[in-house]
């Protein structure tokens, strides 16, 4: 199970069972704790309907009561190649 | 005393004279540090030294470097008891001279090259990078540093510190305001071209090197460390680019300014004492190599309620820089000073006010400057009134400031995304306004008859009286006075 973490402005963002693309940073222990992926994914607030955990943060940092689980689908690459 | 030359010297001065701990139990990167320094610089405490750090063994974090005038006075060479005045008369001279050129020195000289990621070892986690303050948008690799960079046409270095946050394990996301000089070169060169901005990242600096990184002073910043500390600064060319970085720093991070991609960077605690800007795209950094010292020490400045460095240090050189820019323009001024309390927000000016309209002209003198985006209150006083004394400014302000007249406000300037008080809108676009605080008697009153006359003991007692009754004071029965 992974642990992640996504910032909001508001919880609506985050629609069930739809594909999105989100910013989201991992919780799991270690030295990469807090590094960000851009994401499609789908969330549920059926907190066992994916194996994955995403709490949600608001716009100034503030920890949200509202859990979900979470289904990361793929990786997407926003960077230009030639950076990478 | 001389001054430190590189930040470990910095921290042996503080240890030696009881301005900074040693803390040697094991700390977390992970708020915890974080903790220990917003406690340390609300108590306005000895700075902390952090020799071990979980996970990161042989790094170690110092934190709230300049967040007391006593630390201040010994990044100068001064005596740490030095009061403000005399530290703000020291920085004026030094500053007001020649400018003094930073020497380049050979690679094996630089110790910041001990160690060097490249290629596939690049990764920022590989350094103790902070949680600063929980809730924060990331781990801040930047929060006392210097982004160095090069006008591609001018060739004039800038070294400005703008908070960096870390993404992923090789971009980095900055608050760079586009009325800063790196913001300026971003948006009139690099950006319309579609070029990547050739950058490095220095922490772990001198901190007459991390002063000169946030002065708002036109004199190119290694030039103003070598006036600052009385002899050139050393500087070492970078691995991978052209830029040159200070040799004595304890972490480079080299890399490009991407024009064409921006990620996400914030919320922060910032040094207004809040956590305001919104979270946005901004200025994107991609590293491509590291280097750093053996036992390499991160600096860690932690933004919050007063006071930190982003209120004293702030307050402290915009204030001084902007008493040389009115005294270049010839306005008699008598100081300029800003509380740290004020967050770096309110300017008071002294002046002796020889002429009308000299608030006015001062106000917009300042709000016009490159300053004027960082504070957004002037209140200006006459040349009698003590402008560190916040009892003797604030009984001007509220015995002189004429409502209607006195007060004068300026829509729609230059502002940050920083302003708590500032609408979502404002936030979003930079846009400011301005309020000065006219504390002057208008200079059409009669002196004699229209300008009241200041009761207090100083100002009503002839002479002699005075020193009778301080002489006597204890024999009238009351304690000494300290
Ligand atoms: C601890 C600290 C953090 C700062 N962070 C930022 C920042 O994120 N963005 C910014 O534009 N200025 C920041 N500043 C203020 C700049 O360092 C200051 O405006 C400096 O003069 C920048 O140089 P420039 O305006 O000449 O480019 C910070 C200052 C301090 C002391």
């Amino acid at each position: 199970m992974n642990q992640w973490e996504v910032f909001v402005n508001d919880v609506k963002e985050l629609a069930e069972d739809t594909d999105l693309e989100l910013t989201i940073r991992t919780l799991n222990p270690g030295l990469h704790k807090f590094t960000y992926k851009r994401v499609k994914c789908q969330v549920s607030t059926n907190l066992k309907k994916h194996v994955d955990q995403l709490q949600v943060r608001l716009g100034r940092g503030q920890l949200s009561n509202n859990r979900f689980s979470i289904q990361v689908l793929d990786e997407v690459q926003r960077m230009p190649a030639k950076y990478l | 005393m001389a001054a430190p030359r590189s930040n470990r010297e910095f921290i042996e001065a503080c240890i030696k004279s009881g301005d900074a701990v040693r803390i040697k139990q094991e700390v977390d990167w992970e708020n915890e540090a974080g903790a220990i320094v917003r406690r340390a610089c609300e108590l306005a405490a000895p700075a902390p030294f952090m020799e071990r750090i979980k996970d990161y063994p042989g790094f170690s974090y110092f934190g709230a470097p300049l967040s007391t005038y006593r630390r201040m006075a010994i990044s100068l060479g001064m005596d740490p008891a030095a009061s403000l005045p005399e530290i703000g008369k020291e920085y004026l001279k030094r500053t007001n001279g020649e400018p003094v050129p930073p020497v380049l020195v050979d690679k094996k000289d630089a110790p910041c090259k001990e160690n060097i990621l490249k290629g596939a070892d690049v990764d920022l986690c590989k350094l103790p990078v902070p949680l600063v303050h929980e809730g924060d948008g990331g781990r801040y690799v930047g929060t006392w540093h210097a982004v160095v960079t090069k006008h591609p046409v001018r060739g004039d270095v800038n070294w400005g510190m703008y908070r960096q946050m870390m993404f992923d394990s090789r971009t980095m996301s900055g608050a760079v305001f586009p009325f800063s000089d790196l913001g300026k070169a971003l948006n009139d060169y690099y950006l319309p071209r579609g070029e990547s901005c050739p950058f490095a990242t220095a922490i772990g600096l001198s901190p007459l090197a991390a002063m000169a990184a946030c002065a708002p002073s036109p004199i190119p910043e290694p030039d103003l460390v070598g006036m600052l500390a009385g002899e050139p600064a050393r500087l070492v060319k970078c691995e991978t680019n052209d830029l040159e970085v200070p040799a004595d720093a304890e972490i480079i991070l080299e890399g490009e300014i991407c024009p064409d991609y921006k990620v996400e960077e914030g919320p922060f605690g910032e040094y207004t004492g809040y956590r305001t800007s919104p979270r946005e795209f901004r200025v994107t950094f991609r590293v491509n190599c590291i280097t750093f010292r053996n036992n390499a020490t991160m600096t860690i400045s932690n933004m919050g309620v007063p006071q930190d460095e982003g209120q004293l240090l702030r307050s402290f050189s915009l204030g001084l820089e902007l008493e040389k820019l009115l005294k270049s323009q010839g306005i008699p001024v008598t100081g300029v000073y800003m509380h740290p309390r004020s967050t770096h927000h309110m300017m008071i000016v002294g002046v002796k006010p020889t002429y009308s309209g000299i608030a006015q002209q001062i106000a917009q003198l300042a709000f016009g400057s490159k300053l004027g985006p960082w504070f957004h209150m002037v209140m200006v006083v006459d040349d009698k009134t003590d402008i560190y004394n916040w009892d003797e400014v604030y009984h001007a302000f509220c015995t002189r400031c004429h409502p209607a007249n006195g007060i004068h406000v300026y829509k729609n300037t230059t502002g940050t995304p920083l302003y708590p008080f500032a609408t979502p809108h404002e936030r979003k676009y930079s846009i400011g306004s301005k309020v000065l605080f006219d504390c002057l008697w208008p200079v059409d009153w009669d002196p004699v008859n229209d300008v009241p006359t200041l009761v207090s003991f100083k100002n009503v007692y002839p002479q002699a009286i005075q020193d009778k009754v301080l002489a006597n004071w204890t024999a009238y029965g009351y304690p000494p006075v300290k």
